[in-house]
C-alpha cells in the first residue's frame, strides 16, 4: 500500500503547487497595484521608498471622481430597476400562462452574446445617432445597452426561481382560493423569487460598474463613468489610477460578499427543513 | 335534479381528443371517484371543472348555477393538487388563512375558523411551522384544510396521495373519507389506483381514453364489470370467449369475465364430472403461488392462461406445477361483457 499513499501525497503536493502558482499569478497584480497606490515614490527598488495615503486623499477630494462614481451608481441603479420592472412580469406571465412562448424569449435574451461589444457599439451608434431617436452620446443609450447586457442574468435567475417553486401550481392554487392574478403574483410568487432576483441584480450591478467599452464608444467624455475616469487618470497619474482600481476592487469585494450571503439566504420557509416523522 | 351536473364536455389538444362527450352528475355530499389509467383525461376533466382549463363545448353546473363561463376564483370550488402546492413563504396558519384573507375577512373573523380547521386535521401545535418543516402527509393535510376552510361547494382532489408512501397513503385516504363525511362535502377524487377507489368512494366512474367506460357503486363495478377494459383494469379477472367456456346456457354475448375465486380446480385423475350449468376446461398447471391461505394457480389451457384462486385445503394442496387439472366454471358466475 506504500506506493499508493506516496502517490497520493505526491498528488496533493502537485495540487498545492499548482494552486499556489495560480493564486500568486492572480493576486500579484492586485498586490502590486495596492502597493503602488500607497507608495510615496517607487522608482528604483524592489519596494517603495515610503508610504502615504495621499493618492486616496486626492481622488476622494476630487469632485470629478466623486461625480463619476455618482453617475455610475445612477446608471447602474436605474438600469437594474428598469430591467427588473420589465423582465420579471414578462418572465412570470410567459412561464405560468404561455409556456410555449418561453423559448422565444430565451433566444432573444441570449442573442446579444452572439455579438462582440465593439460590433454592437458601432451598430448602435449608426442606429441612434440620427433619426427619430438620436440618443447617441447621452446617458439614455447607455441605459439601453446595459439593459440588453444584464437581461440574460436576470432572465436566467428569475426563471430558475420560478421553476424551483413550481410557480404554475402555486398560482393556480392561489386562484382557486380566490386570489386575483395580481394578488397571486404579489403574495405568493414575489416573496419566493426575491432572494434569487436580488443576487442577479447585484451581479448585474457590478458588471455595469466595471463596463468600459460601451461607455467609451457610445457616450465618451460627455458622461464620465468610473471606468472612463480611470482611463483618463492613467494618462496623468499612475498612482492615483491605482488608488481608483483598489477602491473599485474593494467595492466589488463587498458586492461579492453580499451576493454570497444572499445566495445562501432562503426565505423563512426554506430554512432548517427539519421534517418530523408522523 | 342532481347537485353537480357535467354535460357533454369535449376537449381536444391539437388533433388529440382528450375528453369525448363526458356527462355525469353527483348528488350533494357524495364522494365520487374518477378512476382510470394515466393519460386517460382525468386531470383535464378535473381542471375543466375547476376552471383552470378551457373546454371546447359542454356545460358545468353546481346547485342552480351554471359555472361554465366563470373564472376559477368565482366558482366556489376547492382543489387539492398532487404536488400540494403549499405556499413556501407562509406558515401552516397563513396557508390555511390565505383563502379567507382573499375574501376580505378580518383577522378576528378568520382566526377561529383556521384554528378549528387545524384541530380537525390534527396539526395543533404546528401552526407556525413552514411547509418545508412538515412531512408529505402533513403537507397534504394542510393543503386539504386550506381548501376546506372556505367551505367550497365542491372539493376536487387530483391524485392527492400518489406522492406519499404506501402506509401514509392508506391512513390518509381513510382520514380524507371521514372528514368528507363529517363535513358532508361533495367531492370528486381522481386516482389511477383501483384499490384506493374501491375503498373510499360512494360512486366510481371509470374512464378510458377520454370516455366513460362504466359508472356505479364500488360493489357494482367490482362484481359486474361492464367491459373487457374494466374487467382487466379493476382486478385479476379472467376474460374468456364464449367458445372457451362452451356452454349453451350463457347469455348472448361474445366475452365473459370470470373471477379467479369462482373457478374450482381438481387433479384430472380424480376430478368429478361436471354438474349441470357448469363448464369444464382441462389444462396444465404452469405456476402456483401461495398467498396466505389462498393458492393462486396459473393454468394453461389451449393457448389461454387462466387464473384460479383456491383455498389451501388438503385436495388443493396435492396439486403441483406441471400436473394436469380440470377447472369448473359455474355459468351464473360468468359476467357478460359489452365490447
Ligand atoms: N397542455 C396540454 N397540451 C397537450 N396535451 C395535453 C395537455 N395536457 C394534457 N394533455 C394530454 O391529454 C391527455 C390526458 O391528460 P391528463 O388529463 O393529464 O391525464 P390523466 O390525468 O388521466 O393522467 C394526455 O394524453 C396528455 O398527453
Ligand atoms: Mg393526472
Amino acid at each position: 500500500m506504500k506506493p499508493k499513499t506516496s502517490g497520493k501525497s505526491d498528488g496533493r503536493k502537485w495540487h498545492g503547487t499548482v494552486l499556489g502558482v495560480l493564486l500568486v499569478y492572480l493576486f500579484l497584480p492586485v498586490a502590486g497595484t495596492l502597493l503602488f497606490s500607497l507608495a510615496r515614490q517607487w522608482q528604483d527598488g524592489i519596494l517603495p521608498d515610503g508610504y502615504t495615503l495621499q493618492w486616496y486623499g486626492s481622488i476622494f477630494t476630487d469632485g470629478r471622481f466623486l461625480a463619476a462614481v455618482g453617475r455610475t451608481l445612477l446608471v447602474g441603479v436605474i438600469t437594474v430597476i428598469v430591467t427588473l420592472a420589465l423582465m420579471v412580469p414578462v418572465i412570470f406571465v410567459l412561464n405560468v400562462y404561455f409556456p410555449k412562448w418561453e423559448r422565444l424569449l430565451q433566444i432573444s435574451v441570449l442573442l446579444p452574446f452572439a455579438f462582440p461589444p465593439v460590433v454592437s457599439a458601432i451598430g448602435l451608434i449608426k442606429m441612434y445617432s440620427s433619426g427619430p431617436v438620436a440618443i447617441t452620446g447621452t446617458v439614455w443609450i447607455l441605459i439601453g445597452v446595459y439593459f440588453i447586457m444584464i437581461q440574460p442574468f436576470i432572465y436566467q435567475s428569475v426563471r430558475n426561481s420560478l421553476s424551483t417553486i413550481n410557480a404554475k401550481d402555486l398560482v393556480e392554487a392561489a386562484e382557486m382560493l380566490g386570489a386575483s392574478r395580481m394578488a397571486a403574483f404579489r403574495r405568493v410568487i414575489l416573496p419566493n423569487i426575491l432572494p434569487g432576483t436580488l443576487v442577479a441584480s447585484l451581479l448585474s450591478f457590478s458588471m455595469i460598474f466595471g463596463e468600459f467599452v460601451m461607455s467609451r464608444m457610445l457616450v465618451g467624455g460627455q458622461f464620465e463613468t468610473v471606468q472612463m475616469y480611470l482611463y483618463n487618470q492613467m494618462n496623468t497619474s499612475g498612482q492615483a489610477a491605482s488608488a481608483v482600481v483598489v477602491t473599485y476592487f474593494a467595492l466589488i469585494l463587498v458586492l461579492s460578499g453580499l451576493v454570497l450571503k444572499l445566495g445562501a439566504w432562503k426565505p423563512k420557509g426554506y430554512r432548517s427543513a427539519q421534517v418530523e416523522e408522523e | 335534479m342532481s347537485y353537480v351536473r357535467i354535460e357533454n364536455i369535449n376537449k381536444s389538444y391539437q388533433q388529440q381528443k382528450v375528453l369525448n362527450d363526458i356527462s355525469f352528475s353527483i348528488e350533494e355530499g357524495q364522494f365520487l371517484t374518477l378512476l382510470g389509467p394515466s393519460g386517460c383525461g382525468k386531470s383535464t376533466l378535473l381542471r375543466a371543472i375547476a376552471g383552470l382549463n378551457e373546454i371546447d363545448s359542454g356545460s358545468i353546473s353546481v346547485g342552480d348555477r351554471n359555472i361554465t363561463a366563470l373564472p376559477s376564483k368565482e366558482r366556489q370550488i376547492g382543489m387539492v393538487f398532487q404536488s400540494y402546492a403549499l405556499f413556501p413563504n407562509m406558515t401552516v396558519f397563513e396557508n390555511i388563512a390565505f383563502g379567507l384573507k382573499m375574501d376580505k375577512m378580518k383577522k378576528s373573523e378568520y382566526t377561529p375558523l383556521v384554528e378549528e380547521m387545524i384541530a380537525l386535521i390534527d396539526l395543533k401545535g404546528k401552526e407556525n411551522r413552514y411547509p418545508a418543516q412538515l412531512s408529505g402527509g402533513q403537507q397534504q393535510r394542510v393543503a386539504l384544510a386550506r381548501s376546506l376552510v372556505k367551505r367550497p361547494k365542491v372539493l376536487l382532489l387530483d391524485e392527492p396521495l400518489s406522492a406519499l408512501d404506501a402506509q401514509i397513503r392508506r391512513s390518509l385516504r381513510t382520514e380524507i373519507r371521514l372528514l368528507q363525511k363529517r363535513l358532508k362535502m361533495t367531492t370528486i377524487f381522481v386516482t389511477h389506483d383501483q384499490e384506493e377507489a374501491l375503498t373510499v368512494s360512494d360512486r366510481i366512474i371509470i374512464m378510458n381514453q377520454g370516455r366513460i367506460e362504466q359508472e356505479g357503486s364500488p360493489e357494482d363495478i367490482y362484481t359486474h364489470p361492464a367491459s373487457e377494459f374494466v374487467a382487466r383494469f379493476i382486478g385479476s379477472y379472467n376474460v374468456l370467449k364464449r367458445s372457451d367456456i362452451g356452454l349453451d346456457s350463457l347469455p348472448d354475448t361474445e366475452l365473459f369475465a370470470v373471477r379467479p375465486e369462482v373457478i374450482s380446480i381438481a387433479p384430472l385423475a380424480e376430478a368429478p364430472v361436471a354438474e349441470l350449468g357448469t363448464a369444464t376446461i382441462e389444462g396444465k398447471v404452469e405456476q402456483l403461488y401461495i398467498l396466505g391461505n389462498v393458492i393462486r394457480f396459473t393454468v394453461s389451457a389451449g393457448g389461454l392462461d387462466i387464473l384460479v384462486d383456491a383455498l389451501n385445503n388438503s385436495t388443493v394442496h396435492r396439486i403441483q406445477e406441471g400436473m394436469d387439472v380440470r377447472l369448473f366454471l359455474p355459468a351464473d358466475k360468468c359476467e357478460p361483457l359489452r365490447q
